[in-house]
């Protein structure tokens, strides 16, 4: 029935574009306080602008998404086109009179930013980056231009075709799609697989990335022994992989990455300082 | 290193930050892609391709997920990148260097978040009076803000540094440098086990021992694996979705399909 009169929706192909491209700056005045709220807003501007045109009302819609907000910003187009699905709605239904708590878009923005995030950033971050990252360090090292191209295009095709489809399918689709889909349960394992995929190749990642060797000799009795040798005769690369694992360990009993940073490097230069490593 | 070379990087700087800012965080803002922009400028860009991929491996942990700021893999890649072609640093130092640099590059990162919450009572202002100009407005002021800092920074480290830097490698011991060269060997862990972090719990633990065989044991590269476990992942999804409802009904029809898998 939404369909019926095309003037009556506030998303036409005008304001999907200008909103598209508003989802861009997002984190454009980040701060600590709010994060993106701003960004929220700025995209949220063009539908707003035409369903209030009026100030006082254009008062309280911007002042509603000035709220705090914080996600993906790969995702966010799905929320802001259930959001604009929602302002529409509930403009309409109070200009038949009728009342309703606005509070409640905040309330649906603030449920959603979270578990997208969480999607977003396993795919994004933990797959697509890592998977293009991977493939691109290898050969950028060999020194071919390819390795930056091709880690251009694995992250941005996928990330550019979720920005475009997450805004299409969150203004039509609304409210109603999240909850289908996590129904069926199709996102959690979704998500599942592709933490898997990236898992494998961070696997790979650990042992062709990280190197570590000790040069050391020691003298038994006359007899030379190298530790390394030991170490390889025990399971080959298993420096690396323990140091791996270690680090591993460390951050998840909350150590700082920085403060690893810099241990590392004051390992590295003690180490070979003391010629162990 | 000419003024004119060293303001194009400080754009390059500025650019790198809106990467994340203003482009909705198209990549443009890790060393892998920052090298040869850097390349390009200075003229060398195979040197800026190397440094990037170097960069990148120690660089890949260091990532902007959720509200923390990392250390800044903008002006760290830029600057390091520079040094090495200008000052002929090889690239386990120059890799070294960038650290110093993006731990500087994140304090001007914190500074700028704290600041921008300026812009944001000015959106507040405007909000109050309903003018949505005003909100635009207090965005750009913060993309500004960014955009400057990450520009002065990149510049003045480009413009002061490459003599500075090239004076200080040459009084460095052997015996540091080759500890930088261990470290920058060590150092991808930290990014291995940041990624591990977010991506693996008990369930799935076993993947990761799947990739790390293929590849230390068997010698398959990064390509290989990933076809192999995107293979897997693709696998492991069918079952996930088909396991509830199909299960009973359709196991004597679809148990020849899976003949051959063990």
């Amino acid at each position: 029935m939404a369909n019926k009169k095309v003037e009556k929706s506030v998303m036409t192909p005008d304001i999907f574009k200008k909103t598209f491209w508003r989802s861009f700056p997002l984190q454009g005045c980040f701060c600590y306080e709010r994060m993106q709220n701003v960004g929220f807003a700025y995209q949220m501007i063009p539908a707003l602008k035409k369903l209030y045109p009026d100030k006082k009302e254009a008062s309280a819609a911007l002042k509603r998404h000035l709220a705090m907000f914080n996600t993906t910003p790969a995702v966010v187009t799905f929320i802001t086109g259930v959001t604009i699905a929602m302002e529409e709605k509930f403009k309409k239904a109070k200009d038949a009179g009728e009342e309703c708590d606005e509070e409640s878009i905040n309330a649906v923005k603030t449920a959603l930013m979270g578990p997208l995030a969480g999607i977003g950033d396993s795919f994004f971050w933990g797959t697509f980056r890592v998977i293009g990252a991977g493939i691109g360090a290898s050969l950028a090292t060999k020194g071919s231009i390819l390795g930056a191209v091709l880690f251009f295009l694995i992250y941005n095709i996928p990330h550019i075709l979720v920005r475009y489809n997450g805004l299409k399918i969150g203004y039509t689709k609304g409210v109603s799609f999240l909850s289908n889909i996590s129904e069926g349960g199709v996102v959690s394992k979704l998500t599942e697989a592709a933490k898997i995929l990236g898992l494998i190749v961070v696997g790979s990642m650990a042992a062709s990335m990280v190197s570590l060797s000790i040069p050391l000799v020691i003298n038994i009795g006359g007899a030379k022994v190298a530790i390394q040798g030991i170490f390889d005769s025990i399971l080959k690369g298993i420096l690396p992989l323990g140091l791996t694992f270690g680090i591993y360990k460390l951050l998840q009993k909350g150590v700082k990455t920085t403060t690893m940073l810099w241990g590392i490097i004051l390992i590295g230069i003690g180490g070979s300082v003391l010629h162990i490593l | 290193m000419s003024v004119f070379q060293a303001i194009l990087l400080g754009i390059l700087g500025g650019i790198g930050i809106w990467d994340s800012r203003v482009m909705g965080m198209l990549m443009i803002d890790r060393p892998l892609i920052l090298g040869p922009l850097v390349g390009l400028i200075l003229g060398d860009v195979k040197t800026g391709i190397i440094m990037g991929g170097s960069l990148e491996l120690v660089m890949m942990g260091v990532v902007g997920i959720g509200s923390a700021t990392p250390p800044d893999t903008v002006s760290g890649s830029i600057l390091a990148t520079a040094f090495a072609i200008v000052s002929g640093l090889d690239v386990s130092a120059a890799v070294a260097l960038a650290l110093p640099i993006a731990t500087l590059g994140q304090i001007v990162g914190i500074l700028v978040r704290t600041a921008n919450g300026y812009f944001v009572h000015k959106a507040d202002k405007a909000a109050e009076i309903g003018s949505y100009k005003g909100v635009e407005r207090s965005l750009w002021g913060g993309a500004f803000l960014f955009f400057a800092a990450y520009f002065v920074l990149v510049f003045a480290g480009a413009f002061l540094g490459s003599p500075v830097i090239g004076a200080f490698v040459k009084i460095i011991p052997d015996s540091i440098i080759k500890g930088f060269n261990v470290a920058s060997g060590m150092l991808p862990a930290l990014g291995v086990a940041t990624l591990m972090q977010m991506l693996m719990n008990k369930k799935n633990a076993a993947y990761f021992f799947i990739g790390w065989v293929l590849t230390a044991l068997i010698g398959v590269d990064t390509v290989g694996v990933t076809v192999f476990g995107a293979a897997i992942a693709y696998i492991l999804y069918q079952n996930f979705t088909s396991k509830p409802a199909v299960a009973s009904e359709s196991v004597t029809t679809s148990s020849d399909d899976l003949g051959g898998e063990l």
